[in-house]
């Protein structure tokens, strides 16, 4: 078993016009065993950047306050906020660290570092192989941050209803150039 | 049926595990046995072999292409092995994988082919039906797990139409205007797919025999396990005629340049 | 078939010939109130090489009976064979051809016969019932089975299952009010060329797959069901 597939998780981004969207399921399980529906994968990190992490949940956590820490350092160093290419550049170079417990995330962070440049959807965690087939049929250009929402929506939902290892809900960030909206989604609870 | 009153209805053997703690219980095996099968030899690895065979449609027909190399491991064991068979005159074979597997495919092959022509019905075997016979007998032969440890080619023409198929040990099959087995299908099968696909029935004898010739020449620049003399079949409405041996020509002087592997002194 | 249990006796070989391989690939089925869907990519891989970029995996087996097979090739074309072998026997014996749901149960049987030394292929059988109507049968490699509307198997089975839960069952989908879901919709999939069968029930209209790129009728039966191929090339990569 690996060990992206202890806790579980999915996460999938895709970009809108003037808009992008930020999903993710919201299990934390113990391998099969169901814990917590309502275990946080996706992070404020800015303003306007959110950083979704799926995989082990202690490496989730853990970094979550490695990013909080790196962002305000370099808040204070730069005295401004730093831009999503920078940050998504950081994540890369903080995930490529040799440091053991990092490095199964190394995949991730090719994934989430393309989250800037990718110009349709990124996905990760352990539904990525059912988000791509859907995400693929159901993604289409320039869609407006209503319609981007019920695309990443139907996305997730029908990709963590075929994954044993996510669901129990999910949450969608919609981030436009003046305002976030986030939604919880009524999901499948088996 | 288990004829030994004290092994019915017992879950567990008492002697081994009394409290049914490990898996699931072994009861003694009281059934028929081969006396023999200690001597039953299956074929579990390969060991006098021969490396890629090539193939391609062409205008005209089938053109095949194999070395006369036998390696036992990495010992040049054989260097005279005639690797293309013909079975009738509208078939060529050709074997990569175990010669003496092969040997015998072809003594059992030629023995069909005596068997069909004392028929005398009519009808002889064409290259669908070898290969089609070819795939059940290595289908029948992995599924006794005692495969016939060989890739194959089938070639041939007959009727007018060409006909060119692949079938191995586990007996996968398919055909392909080009194909080549083992080393081959990783070295030769992209130049053979970029010159012949799409120009099958374009392409002369002459640029056929080029294609093959660069492929093989390349084939023994790479592949270890290959020799500078390969034999040339072709099947076409005239029958089949496989080539005397030949060599390609080959230039090694760049060898001369390269530092780092061996003993040079500078 | 090897006697397993002489085999599970034997000493801890050195080495055991592996009698399997998987040659990728993906087939799809979709069936609707009065017809059925059977599509296959028609790459044959294994490892990192193509082998061919065209080795079918969907057959036609009767009028109305179109049959998906997928995983190891070798196992697939013997398995589809002795199907076939079977129906023809069938059709000797009965004067007509076996009905759809006999099919499904027939290959159940041929497949657990092998429970012990499976068939590694998974199939998917599609085609009209007898009372007119459109199915779907999906199988694993020992015969378990049941009766869908729509089902994805092979190498982008996870990719295509949720999206075929999503647009065909309409899964996580809310109709507006007063309304329903619609029935049917057209398809694509992914490889290397594409094979799909549409079987259409007596009677049926065409939905306009007479316009269709690439369509060819294969029936010769204008009375009862129709069959149609259609054949695409895909990416060549």
């Amino acid at each position: 078993m690996s060990i992206m597939e202890y806790n579980g998780g999915s996460v999938v981004a895709m970009v809108g016009k003037d808009c992008v969207a930020i999903a993710s399921d919201l299990r934390l399980g113990n391998q099969a065993l169901g814990i917590s529906s309502n275990f946080q994968k996706i992070f404020p990190v800015t303003d306007r950047i959110f950083l979704g992490l799926p995989g082990l949940a202690t490496d989730v956590t853990t970094l979550r306050e490695t990013f909080r820490f790196r962002v305000n350092m370099y808040t204070i160093k730069e005295e401004r906020e730093i831009e999503p290419e920078t940050f998504a550049h950081l994540v890369s170079s903080t995930l490529y660290e040799p440091t053991g417990g990092f490095r199964p995330f190394i995949a991730a962070t090719d994934l989430i570092g393309c989250l800037n440049f990718a110009k349709d959807f990124v996905v990760a965690g352990t539904a990525s192989t059912k988000l791509y087939g859907t995400a693929e049929g159901l993604w289409e250009p320039d869609l407006d941050p209503e319609q981007l929402f019920e695309t990443i929506s139907q996305t997730m939902l029908n990709a963590v209803d075929r994954d044993a290892y996510s669901g129990w809900g999910v949450v969608v960030h919609v981030i436009e150039k003046d305002k976030v909206t986030t939604r919880t989604l009524k999901g499948r609870m088996d | 049926m288990d004829h030994f009153p004290m092994n019915w209805g017992r879950p567990r053997n008492d002697a081994l595990d009394a409290y049914g703690t490990y898996p699931i219980a072994q009861r003694p095996y009281n059934g028929p046995t081969d006396a023999f099968s200690a001597g039953v030899q299956h074929t579990q690895q390969p060991i006098v072999t021969g490396t890629s065979v090539l193939a391609i449609k062409y205008k005209d027909g089938i053109m095949m292409a194999a070395d006369n190399l036998a390696s036992y491991g990495s010992l040049a064991r054989f260097k005279d092995i005639q690797r293309l068979h013909p079975v009738g005159t509208n078939t060529v074979i050709g074997a990569g994988g175990d010669m003496s597997d092969f040997q015998y495919i072809q003594n059992f092959l030629d023995q069909l082919m005596i068997e069909e022509f004392t028929e005398q019905d009519g009808h002889s075997l064409g290259p669908s039906e070898i290969h089609e016979y070819l795939s059940r007998v290595m289908y029948a032969r992995r599924s006794k797990m005692n495969p016939l440890w060989n890739s194959l080619i089938v070639g041939g023409f007959k009727d007018g139409k060409r006909f060119l198929s692949y079938v191995d040990l586990l007996g996968t099959t398919y055909s392909a205007s080009t194909l080549a087995t083992g080393y081959g299908s990783y070295i030769a099968q992209p130049l053979l797919r970029k010159a012949v696909e799409g120009n099958e029935d374009t392409l002369t004898e002459d640029e056929a025999v080029k294609i093959i010739e660069q492929s093989m020449k390349v084939l023994y620049y790479r592949d270890a396990r290959s020799l500078n003399k390969y034999q040339i079949a072709k099947i076409t409405a005239d029958g089949v005629i496989v080539s005397e041996s030949r060599s390609a020509e080959t230039q090694w002087s760049f060898a001369e340049g390269i530092r780092g592997y061996g003993a040079q002194t500078q | 078939m090897p006697d397993m249990v002489a085999l599970s006796r034997q000493q801890p070989q050195e080495r055991q010939f592996n009698p399997y391989s998987e040659n990728g690939g993906t087939i799809l089925a979709i069936s609707g109130a009065d017809f059925s869907v059977i599509a296959g990519d028609t790459r044959q891989s294994e490892g990192y090489s193509i082998q061919t970029r065209y080795a079918p995996k969907v057959f036609r087996l009767t009028d109305k009976a179109v049959l998906a097979v997928n995983g190891f090739a070798a196992d697939g074309n013997m398995f589809v064979k002795q199907v076939r072998q079977r129906l023809e026997w069938y059709r000797h014996a009965h004067a007509k051809d076996m009905p759809l749901r006999a099919i499904a149960r027939l290959i159940q049987t041929m497949l657990y016969a092998r429970r012990f030394f499976p068939y590694y292929v998974y199939n998917i059988l599609g085609g009209i019932e007898d009372d007119g109507s459109g199915a779907v049968y999906s199988f694993d490699p020992v015969g378990s089975y049941e009766r869908e509307s729509c089902r994805a198997a092979g190498a982008a089975q996870s990719l295509v299952q949720p999206f075929l839960d999503n647009q065909i069952y309409f899964k996580n989908q809310v109709p507006q009010p007063g309304m329903t879901h619609p029935k049917h919709l057209p398809l694509g999939t992914v490889g290397d060329g594409l094979e799909m069968f549409v079987v259409l029930a007596k009677g049926s209209p065409l939905y306009g797959l007479e316009n269709f790129d690439g369509v060819q009728e294969m029936t010769s039966t204008h009375e009862g069901e129709r069959i149609f191929v259609v054949r695409r090339n895909l990416k060549r990569d």
